[in-house]
């Protein structure tokens, strides 16, 4: 039969992509459930599931490529259920980059390719399957490519399966990354036979880890002993090699098929998330919309002007109560993003070599799709955080008394109109004097202000860009580069970022976001004939002053709000509007800069506003000092202030 | 006959040190390279019996350099130059196919072992 099949193309993408996705956040859940002692199970039918679906789906798209990876991965999931019990992390792995590899076909298919299948990842699930079985692997698969360091003939092309050996091989006490020489070590073996098994595994070894410095693997061979001896002599830094043969056990257990559970009859529809996006621009319009009219109205003659403004009345009940619905169905659970944690987190510990769990609670909040964008990004940020700079390694967190693996805790709560993100972790904690040193180096802050600084202050100056106290750049959360992005995310959706931090406790950061980002309080001020809008949430109080008649220091005049005293900058001079009045009564209206509290004069206030945001686009996304830009009821553009960037020296 | 040895690194300070090493040792040195690039081509102009290579240098790194050079040759014995926090790297290029890798800051001695031992004369 020869149809279109095109139209069912992003269709299939999208629930591939689930199904991948799920069985990425099933197979940590599995490996957890297995050093947890809880029954693996029903997580194993749940990923022979997905892995099914995946292939069947693929199959039919006529993607015989991912049907054929897909298939392999279920198989692998099949014997691990019928031998039953949780699978070692080897296997887990495995599957995790066949569904990494698969998903990068589904991207390939989804461009209109029709993607071959990953030999190399094929080959290692069928390799797991086999052992998983109790059977030795069958021969056949693409092998490593041959090199040799002597002559050519000495190392042929991984030999079909002869004998099984068993390598052991120890490194020097004086090797300096004897992690890095026993992946060597294995690389050489996998040129001379097929690896079969591998303690610790190559991803062990990946991460650094090389307990006792031994390695234990068994290959699969037709090359005599004395071969891989030699071979293994060209490796400089081994305190041992000892090649045998090894024992095979075989197990024979049938596997037991088990009937697929019916699919839970869906009742909602698929709708594209853009959409949804236009239903919430066409409904902000319409409020707009709605708030000009009233405007029209007032200035109508009497008895019309009451039967308009019943009108306008009843239409603006009508929009309001379409917007809500409109973000209702925006309504996302925080799980689509807090269910990627577990994996990014356990993928990250494995590179940089440290046990961390992560713990997730409160996600079923729901919250706007929109927010869930913005949020992806940062919230990843302050996990990897934690992960890499927060929690310790393993030595030393038994040095310090605490458990070898490390906790991280992401925690949503849901106060009046906010919803409340928590990540912590039991890690290091935070150093209030090494943040304060490196911000004073960095001429971010003045020595005597950094001394002054509360500390919940201080270790906001993390946030900084620049201002980092890791010693050591790495490449996964760079060098404070990444906080200041999560703080100004986190305030130009109207929320806040906030941390807590305890010397060798550990460090809690806490984002305080609103449930949506589409409307937002603003507070409205006149400069000359310019109205703009300052988000409310940023907004500590106003004040009244000549600032001809207030101190000075660093420049500015200093105005004493709550207790301190605050910077005053002339609004009108920031946005490049010209010189300020030389005197007379200004209002001031405190907000917050990257440094603290600032002032900004202004010629009135004009009150508080609803506003619907838009996002600026553009080349007007690149003025420092606007994030976004909202239309008031007489239909002029107003742009809303970033202050941070306003202020930013 | 001496082997011969090219020299990959975009220091200078690093080059000259490792050509002392190697001169002492009773090696040639052929050639020197300051980037990938040019490290794959002297490779092919001088055919070194050993290419001691750097991995973060500017144009190509090591690590690309050393598939090239062994898609060259197979046979290339290509020792990386890492230091400590570059794990990850160096087994890249283990998979790219570097033979060996020694770790800065080395001793001479060090660097010696390892390159016998590669070239199966230890």
């Amino acid at each position: 039969m020869n149809w279109d099949l095109s139209r069912y193309l992003a269709l299939f993408v999208s629930e591939s992509k689930e199904h991948l996705e799920a069985l990425s956040q099933g197979l940590v859940r599995l490996e957890q459930a297995g050093a947890g002692g809880e029954d693996p199970t029903p997580i194993v039918d749940e990923l022979f599931r997905h892995a099914h679906s995946v292939k069947g789906m693929a199959a039919a798209m006529q993607q015989e490529g991912i049907a054929l990876v897909a298939h392999r991965a279920e198989d692998v999931i099949g014997a691990l259920r019928a031998r039953g019990g949780a699978p070692g992390s080897e296997v887990v792995d495995v599957l995790l980059a066949a569904t990494d590899v698969i998903s990068g076909m589904v991207e390939k298919a989804a461009a209109g390719g029709s993607p071959a299948p990953d030999e190399a990842v094929a080959e290692r699930l069928d390799v797991q399957a086999s052992l998983l079985r109790g059977v030795e692997p069958v021969a056949g698969g693409v092998s490593a490519p041959a090199k040799s360091a002597v002559e050519p003939a000495a190392r042929p092309l991984a030999p079909p399966a002869g004998r099984r050996l068993r390598i052991e091989v120890e490194v020097l006490a004086s090797s300096p990354v004897p992690a890095v020489r026993g992946f060597l070590v294995l690389k050489r073996l996998g040129d001379v036979g097929r690896i079969a098994s591998s303690i610790p595994a190559a991803e062990e070894l990946r991460g650094g880890r090389m307990p006792d410095r031994r390695l234990v693997v068994e290959i699969e061979t037709s090359l005599p002993a004395e071969e891989i001896e030699r071979t293994l002599h060209q490796i400089a830094d081994l305190a041992r090699v000892e090649v045998g043969e090894a024992e095979v056990e075989v197990e024979e257990t049938p596997p037991a098929p088990r009937p697929e559970p019916p699919a839970e009859p869906a009742r909602t529809v698929r709708v594209r998330a853009e959409l949804l996006d236009d239903f919430l621009d066409v409904a902000g319009e319409l409020l707009l919309a709605t708030a000009r009219l009233r405007e029209i109205g007032r200035a109508t003659p009497e008895p019309q002007r009451r039967e308009h403004e019943e009108g306008v009345d009843q239409l603006q009940a009508i929009v309001k109560d379409l917007h809500g619905r409109v973000m209702e169905a925006r309504m996302t659970p925080l799980t689509v993003l807090t269910d990627r944690l577990p994996r990014a987190a356990r993928d990250l510990a494995r590179r940089t070599g440290k046990q961390v769990e992560v713990v997730v609670t409160g996600a079923e909040i729901e919250v706007d799709r929109a927010l869930l964008d913005e949020i992806a990004d940062p919230v990843l940020h302050l996990l990897r955080n934690a992960v890499d700079h927060g929690v310790e390694g393993a030595a030393q967190r038994i040095a310090a008394g605490k458990r070898p693996t490390g906790r991280v805790e992401v925690s949503a709560r849901r106060e009046r109109d906010q919803v409340i993100l928590e990540i912590s972790d039991d890690g290091r904690g935070m150093d209030p004097e090494a943040l304060r040193r490196a911000a004073v180096a960095r001429g971010a802050i003045g020595a005597e202000a950094a001394a002054a600084l509360p500390e919940a202050e201080v270790l906001l100056l993390a946030c900084l860009p620049g201002v980092s106290t890791t010693s050591e750049v790495t490449d996964v959360s760079g060098r404070g580069v990444g906080m200041d992005a999560v703080k100004r995310n986190a305030e130009a959706l109207g929320g806040n970022l906030s941390i807590q931090s305890r010397s060798g406790v550990g460090t809690r950061f806490t984002l305080r976001l609103p449930l949506t980002v589409a409307i937002q309080p603003v507070l409205l001020v006149r400069v000359g004939a310019e109205v703009l809008a300052i988000p409310v949430s940023k907004v500590h109080g106003a004040a009244e002053a000549r600032l001809e008649a207030l101190e000075r220091a660093g420049g500015s005049p200093q105005l004493a709000f709550g207790g301190g005293h605050v910077p005053v900058h002339d609004l009108g001079t920031l946005l490049g509007a010209g010189p300020a009045p030389e005197a007379g009564r200004r209002s001031v209206v405190i907000t917050e800069g990257d440094a603290g509290r600032v002032g900004l004069a202004v010629d009135q206030l004009l009150g508080q506003q609803e506003a619907v945001l838009k996002p600026l686009h553009g080349p007007l996304s690149l003025v420092p000092g606007l994030s976004a830009v909202t239309v008031l009821g007489n239909g002029r553009p107003v742009f809303v202030l970033d202050v941070a960037r306003l202020v930013a020296p | 006959m001496p082997k011969k040895v090219l020299i990959v690194d975009d220091a200078v300070f690093m080059r000259n040190m490792i050509r002392d090493i190697f001169t002492a040792g009773g090696f040639e040195v052929v050639g020197e390279a300051a980037n990938g690039l040019e490290a794959v081509e002297k490779f092919r102009e001088l055919r070194p019996d050993i290419t001691t290579m750097d991995i973060v240098m500017p144009f190509k790194s090591g690590i690309e350099a050393t598939r090239e050079i062994v898609k060259v040759d197979p046979r290339a014995v290509v020792v990386m130059c890492s230091a400590l926090g570059q794990e990850a790297l160096v087994m890249e290029a283990i998979e790219a196919g570097a033979s060996d890798f020694i770790v800065k800051p080395f001793r001479s001695e060090d660097v010696i072992s390892v390159v016998k031992k590669v070239l199966g004369e230890a």
